[in-house]
């Protein structure tokens, strides 16, 4: 006669019911796709934002009091409203310890007549060819590539507003109302960032063209990675005549937005979980107590409490090994899925992947659902344990 | 301040992606679609591709007819087109369609309004960039494509600029030739907008009498 070990034992009981065990295993599985995607977002939109803002080049951006420090601001202020402040600034930023590189800027805008109905605003982002490359080194090009002449009339433009305008590298632009000649030397590969929409041109030639000579409307200041951002940013606001914008602000700010998100995604995942752990108890003791009698015929042939608590919490785990398995594959499967549907909706998010599934988390998954399995185990297995085999058996036909 | 320059920096990040979104589409296309059709009732958005609608078969028919091929980095099949199609009750009264032309200092933008035939009713520049801009944004400038059809185009080199002499095209003036290039790019988007209208909404109508069709 063939001996069957516990597990096999436990296995079978498990198909003798098998659309409850299936049920069971789907609620446990969806509990860990919950579970497995919640984690896999918080560590996917952190690390998306992160890559974002490092995007950006520069950790802090210094602009002169009450300047719109963005083209979008500048369109929505009809190019108006531009403030400067005087590039001998630069040396104040640089004699702070915890600066590692700048970069001056220049943005200028004019209106140009003929575009639309009733005309729109151009602007260009006068650049420093010296140290803007280095610092948005991640953007690549294209068509070719920087200019270096800090004088010349030239311009790179990004994907987007290459696209609108249909330019190429040795094309030319020109500026509306100035009547200057722009030569096309560069083309940028779509960033997803605002580069995009951004024509750059050498920040000499705008100031000189436009008579704003020594002077900036914003400098990138890139941190020393070690440094201390905030004591940083306390320092440059006793500057006169400056507004300090901070990326790690703006990353606070995107963050407090998506906390609310956050906690109640947090918040359906407690709930399924507990609702997956409910049922498995539930599965487990309806097995348990369908099975009373046998139980106790197989503590008369010599089955110790011991032998049956193993059984019950095999049982227990094998279903929570099969639902974690499933949900993470549901939530490997439909991480792009989940990733729409996050960008419907929250009011921010970055570019990249949001949902960021790998080997440790989904250890950490299936540790968590198992976990719950164990737990979820005791009760029916201790239950199990207790059967007293003359009390099972005299029960039967009650 | 702080605070406000944070909370304008999310803002930024938000509304970028959104303003960066490039294409030929009307700016604002309830006002266009009243001024130019006054007597229509509503219109449907179209929007098609020529690697959607056709692949490569399709892109090499177009740029037959076009006698041009497709150019540079943005000129290329997988560029959305977006098509109106203008409704007096269920009756379909017309179309209007822009596209983007590579011009000398920029992209230009001719928008044509057709009637259900296929023949221009209204012409107009939503886009141009050039010193003599204005001459070319001239209405005189624009009735002078009042009427034509894409037939009209069949003599039209786009490539060398030469039409056939007495044609209705060799008759459109350049008002500014100091703004040939444009001029001429215009001309080239004209033609093509008319054949791509005839391949995405009036089924070829103007195909079959082509010579190597």
């Amino acid at each position: 006669m063939k001996k069957l070990s516990i597990y096999q034992i436990a296995a079978k009981n498990l198909l003798r019911k098998r659309t409850r065990s299936a049920l069971t295993v789907i609620g446990i599985g969806l509990s860990a796709w919950v579970l497995a995607s919640l984690l896999g977002f918080n560590r996917g939109y952190d690390t998306a934002l992160k890559k974002d803002i490092d995007n950006m080049g520069f950790q802090v951006l210094l602009t002169a009091k009450g300047c719109p420090y963005e083209a979008a601001t500048l369109m929505l202020k009809g190019g108006t409203g531009l403030r400067y402040m005087s590039e001998s600034v630069i040396a104040d930023i640089l004699a702070q310890r915890e600066v590692d590189s700048v970069t001056p800027m220049l943005m200028q805008a004019v209106f140009d007549p003929d575009r639309g109905d009733s005309g729109a605003i151009d602007a260009y982002l006068g650049i420093d060819p010296a140290t803007f490359p280095g610092m948005k080194s991640f953007l690549k090009f294209k068509q070719g590539g920087w200019f270096t002449d800090p004088a010349a009339r030239v311009a790179v433009l990004g994907y987007e507003a290459a696209e609108l305008e249909q330019r190429e590298v040795g094309d030319k632009m020109l500026i509306p109302d100035k009547n200057i000649e722009l030569t096309v030397v560069g083309i940028l590969e779509r960033s997803g960032t605002q580069d995009d929409g951004t024509i750059f041109v050498p920040i000499r030639m705008l100031q000189e063209e436009f008579g704003q000579q020594g002077k900036l409307t914003a400098v990138g200041i890139k941190v020393d990675r070690k440094a201390d951002t905030a004591a940083l940013e306390n320092r440059l606001y006793d500057l006169p005549d400056v507004q300090v914008v901070s990326m790690a602000q703006v990353k606070n700010t995107i963050m407090s937005l998506v906390a609310t998100a956050k906690v109640m995604v947090l918040s359906i995942a407690v709930i399924a979980i507990l609702i997956a752990m409910v049922g498995v108890i539930n599965t487990i003791l309806m097995s348990v107590f369908e099975r009373f009698q046998e139980i106790g015929i197989m503590k008369s042939m010599g089955a110790m409490p011991k032998d049956v608590f193993r059984m019950i919490w095999t049982e227990t785990i094998i279903l929570c090994l099969l639902g974690g398995a499933l949900g993470l594959a549901l939530a490997l499967g439909l991480a792009q899925v989940t990733d729409l549907l996050i960008r419907r909706l929250l009011p921010y998010t970055p570019t990249g992947r949001l949902i960021l599934i790998d080997g440790p988390l989904m250890a950490t998954t299936f540790a968590v659902v198992l976990g719950i399995g164990l737990v979820s185990g005791m009760y029916p297995a201790w239950r199990a344990a207790r059967v007293r085999p003359l009390e099972s058996i005299r029960s039967e036909g009650d | 301040m702080k605070k406000w320059a944070a909370a304008t920096s999310v803002f930024l990040l938000c509304v970028l992606p959104l303003l960066a979104a490039v294409g030929c589409e009307l700016n604002d296309p309830d006002r266009d679609v009243k001024r130019l059709f006054p007597h229509s009732t509503g219109y449907r958005t179209i929007y098609a591709s020529i690697l959607g609608k056709g692949g490569a078969a399709l892109m090499q028919q177009v740029e037959r007819r076009l006698g041009d091929s497709f150019k540079g980095l943005f000129e290329t099949a997988d560029v959305p087109y977006t098509l109106y199609r203008i409704f007096r009750g269920q009756e379909t009264i017309g179309y209007i369609h822009g596209v983007n032309q590579k011009g000398r200092y920029g992209g230009i933008q001719p928008v044509l309004a057709l009637d259900s035939e296929g023949r221009i009713l209204a012409f107009y520049f939503q886009k141009l960039t050039n010193n003599h801009a204005r001459l070319l944004r001239a209405p005189e400038f624009g009735r002078q494509f009042i009427g034509l059809n894409l037939r009209d185009f069949d003599g039209y080199d786009v490539a060398s600029g030469r039409s056939v002499p007495g044609s209705r095209i060799a008759a459109i003036r350049n008002p500014s030739p100091k703004a040939e290039d444009d001029f001429r790019a215009t001309l080239r988007a004209v033609k093509k907008n008319l054949i791509l209208c005839d391949e995405f909404l009036l089924g070829n109508r103007f195909l079959a009498k082509e010579p190597d069709a």
